[in-house]
């Protein structure tokens, strides 16, 4: 990567409040993207060499893991215990409980297994908000295209239009589970929700709760989950494989207990992947915002067993990650931050790019000022400036207020947000694409369903600010409500990993290594070894923090 | 970069000055695949872990991910728990808000003995004043105790802390989810419900808005 200009350079040329210009002539946003974007560029997508997506361009760390060997084979799933239900919904997030709150509520048998613990999720961590189309200036319309534009109109329009039409009566219902919105004035009967606007859409949509409403709908939905009777938790039980039957329907899943070392068998009559996202893979070596367990897991786990993945090039690198301090890099700054006016300033003092495009525009902009040696440098660390003075400038008591955790990560930073700019450069974010899914979340695989980041066609190529919170919602309840209606009924008498024995067949008909496996279940750097944890391996026990017993 | 030495879980590990308790699990090669989660943002609540500061004699509870290691520390990851008596109830079923300060007594009987003895606000890694908001809710003062818990991040410290079994993080959720179920009913939600529900507003699919420019 080429050098920036010194901090100390760029930080005395900064001033707090200086009126500054947009560029004239803003680079048209296809070039931009072409040349900066991290999905575009001779290496960033190889072709699918086995599966159904076959021929289709794949990022290639992705296409590592969706092109490896099972982590389990027959002898290892021999005689253990075993456990059937309505509904398996696997993953703990904001689209897991949605599903399992929905499918108990009509009646179904569901057990929710994760693999960290309840509510450990990328939804926990979002900040910005969700958006819904309530303003009297805004319409579904308007939600609807926006998100079809931001999505480069690679979206499945009929996904997008039931999602953004669920957005108001997905509001309502977290209500009622008792989750909390800002409002314009203290009015809560009758008053107004606060609004902000996105960048990329056209009106103000997003609803929030201060700058956690991840946090705040994350405690609500757990809370109503541990709650509700008809849903067993199974914490730190990552799925390692599904289960199969003769006809090659989703039948259930082998779990790893990871508190017992051992494997559970579940059967189900249907099965919800809700695993999220990739960023712990750290694809084209960006740091990540991403929770600790966003390995691609569920993404692994379908492809092998028969669905259909899409738009598997395509990621969304959030504009503004914390470049410094290194220890915090890939830590997120909020887009409210933008969202309420903050600019973005490279290191000659200039203003760039207009910071309400979507997020892959505003990446990309930052990129190509790194890439250009305008960035700017602090102890080995490149990045911009986002200018957080002028914001509380401009609007005293923004940053105590409505900007909580904004303010708090300064702190960490080692800096105050009033007095001193972020250091940002963008930070893997979102997986864009993955599971095709029909309106009810079902993919391709009788009996399996996909819901949230997990799953693909919502967002297109580009996901604006929000959608994230809405679409795991709408798909999480209209999934579970759609696998429950399987409760009761007839169970296939057969269950096993019949599909990685066709799997492994197709691997060594394309030369591809068997010994290469996949889901990865915890990122590199976590030391985890599953077979060695299992007892399955010869040598020294494994070793787990806080697992001593 | 200058390294700490500390100890994690009774085992001896160095680490770059300025990681945090997860970051230097990390990189020591320690296997990490429980009481983590966010890492780093301090939001999950996940990484709970009791601290002794060299030269200290005192414990404290903290968020692995947000406390910076120092020379000397010892650390010891506090595992997650479930319980097996628990504070029942469904949100839908709180019926009439007039029995709210009923409701509070009846689903946290515990709240009232408070002896006031601090150890929540002691456990809390956000700093918040628990004690105080536990005291709020049983006097009914329902949005001021909501207020108390409003950053709190559900990592069960203060539950685990308290002696009476108030779960006092659990009481504040309840009384936060209390009162947006009750009484948040916002004007333009309700109106926008109104006319998609009577079909009124709806959306063109093939609108020249939803086609590629061109």
């Amino acid at each position: 990567m080429p050098g920036g200009i010194p901090y100390e350079q760029a930080r005395a040329r900064y001033r707090a409040g200086a009126d500054l210009p947009l560029p004239a002539a803003p680079t048209p946003v296809a070039e931009l993207l072409k040349a900066h974007h991290p999905d575009h560029g001779p290496n960033a997508h190889v072709p699918l060499a086995v599966g159904v997506n076959r021929g289709d361009p794949c990022q290639p760390e992705i296409a590592r893991q969706l092109q490896a060997n099972a982590l389990i084979d027959d002898v290892d799933i021999a005689g253990v215990e075993m456990h059937t239900t309505d509904v398996l919904v696997i993953g703990g997030g904001g689209a897991g409980c949605a599903a399992a709150l929905t499918a108990a509520a009509q009646g179904a048998q569901v057990i929710l297994a994760t693999k960290l613990r309840l509510g450990d999720s990328n939804t926990v961590m979002a900040e910005g908000g969700i958006q819904a189309a309530v303003g009297a200036d805004d319409s579904l319309q308007l939600h609807f295209e926006d998100t079809l534009r931001a999505g480069h109109f690679r979206a499945e329009p009929e996904l997008v239009a039931q999602m953004v039409r669920d957005g108001p009566d997905v509001i309502r219902w977290l209500i009622r589970l008792g989750m909390s919105f800002d409002l314009e004035d203290d009015r809560p009967i009758g008053g107004k929700l606060l609004r902000k606007k996105p960048g990329g859409a056209s009106a103000a949509r997003i609803l929030s709760y201060r700058d956690y409403t991840g946090l705040e709908m994350m405690r609500v939905l757990r809370e109503a989950v541990d709650l509700e009777p008809g849903v067993a938790v199974w914490n730190r039980c990552p799925v390692v494989e599904l289960l199969s039957d003769e006809r090659g329907r989703c039948a259930g899943a082998v779990i790893y207990n990871l508190e017992w070392r051992c494997f559970v068998l579940v059967r189900a009559r249907a099965v919800i992947l809700a695993t999220g996202g990739a960023g712990r893979l750290h694809l084209n070596r960006f740091p990540t915002s991403n929770h600790y367990g966003a390995t691609a897991d569920g993404l692994v786990l379908a492809y092998r067993s028969g669905a259909r993945l899409r738009e598997l090039d395509s990621f969304q690198y959030h504009p503004t990650g914390i470049a410094y301090p290194s220890h915090l890099a890939g830590g997120l700054v909020s887009e409210a931050a933008r969202s309420a006016g903050a600019r973005l300033i490279n290191g000659h003092g200039e203003r760039f790019i207009d910071e309400l495009q979507p997020r892959d525009v505003v990446a990309s902009a930052i990129l190509r000022e790194c890439a250009e040696g305008r960035g700017i440098e602090r102890a080995g660390q490149l990045g911009v400036f986002l200018d957080t003075p002028s914001l509380e400038l401009a609007q005293p008591g923004i940053l105590a207020k409505r900007l909580v955790t904004l303010r708090h990560l300064a702190h960490k930073c080692g800096h105050d947000a009033a007095e001193e700019p972020f250091l940002v450069t963008p930070t893997l974010h979102y997986q864009n694409g993955g599971v095709a899914i029909d309106k009810d979340g079902a993919s391709g695989v009788a009996g399996l369903f996909c819901v949230g980041e997990a799953s693909g066609g919502l967002h297109g190529r580009n996901r604006l600010m929000g959608n994230a919170l809405l679409d795991i919602l709408s798909m999480g309840r209209r999934a579970g409500a759609k696998a429950a209606q399987s409760a009761g009924s007839w169970i296939s008498g057969r269950a096993g990993i019949g599909h990685v024995h066709a799997w492994q067949r197709e691997l060594t008909l394309a030369g591809l290594p068997l010994h290469v496996k996949a889901p990865l279940l915890f990122p590199s750097y976590a030391h985890f070894d599953l077979r060695a944890d299992a007892g399955l391996r010869a040598g020294t026990p494994a070793r787990t923090i806080g697992g001593v017993r | 970069m200058d390294r700490v030495r500390l100890s994690i879980e009774g085992r001896a590990i160095e680490a770059p000055a300025a990681s945090s308790i997860l970051q230097a699990c990390v990189l020591a090669g320690q296997t990490l695949v429980e009481g983590v989660g966010c890492m780093g943002q301090g939001v999950c609540g996940s990484c709970r872990v009791m601290v002794r500061r060299a030269g200290g004699r005192e414990v404290r509870t903290q968020l692995a991910c947000e406390t910076p290691i120092e020379e000397g520390m010892q650390v010891a990851f506090v595992d997650y728990f479930s319980e097996s008596v628990r504070h029942v109830y469904r949100i839908e079923d709180l019926g009439d808000s007039w029995d709210a300060l009923r409701r509070v007594g009846e689903v946290f009987p515990e709240a009232a003995h408070c002896r006031h003895c601090g150890g929540c606000d002691t456990a809390c890694p956000k700093g918040l004043e628990v004690q105080k908001g536990v005291n709020l809710a049983v006097d009914g003062e329902l949005s001021a105790a909501s207020r108390v818990f409003d950053e709190c991040v559900m990592c069960n410290l203060c539950t685990l802390a308290c002696p009476e079994h108030i779960r006092p993080n659990h009481l504040g959720l309840f009384v936060r989810r209390m009162i947006a179920a009750h009484t948040l009913r916002p004007s333009d939600l309700m109106r926008r419900l109104a006319e998609i529900e009577s079909g009124e507003m709806t959306i063109v699919l093939d609108a020249p808005g939803a086609r590629p420019p061109g």
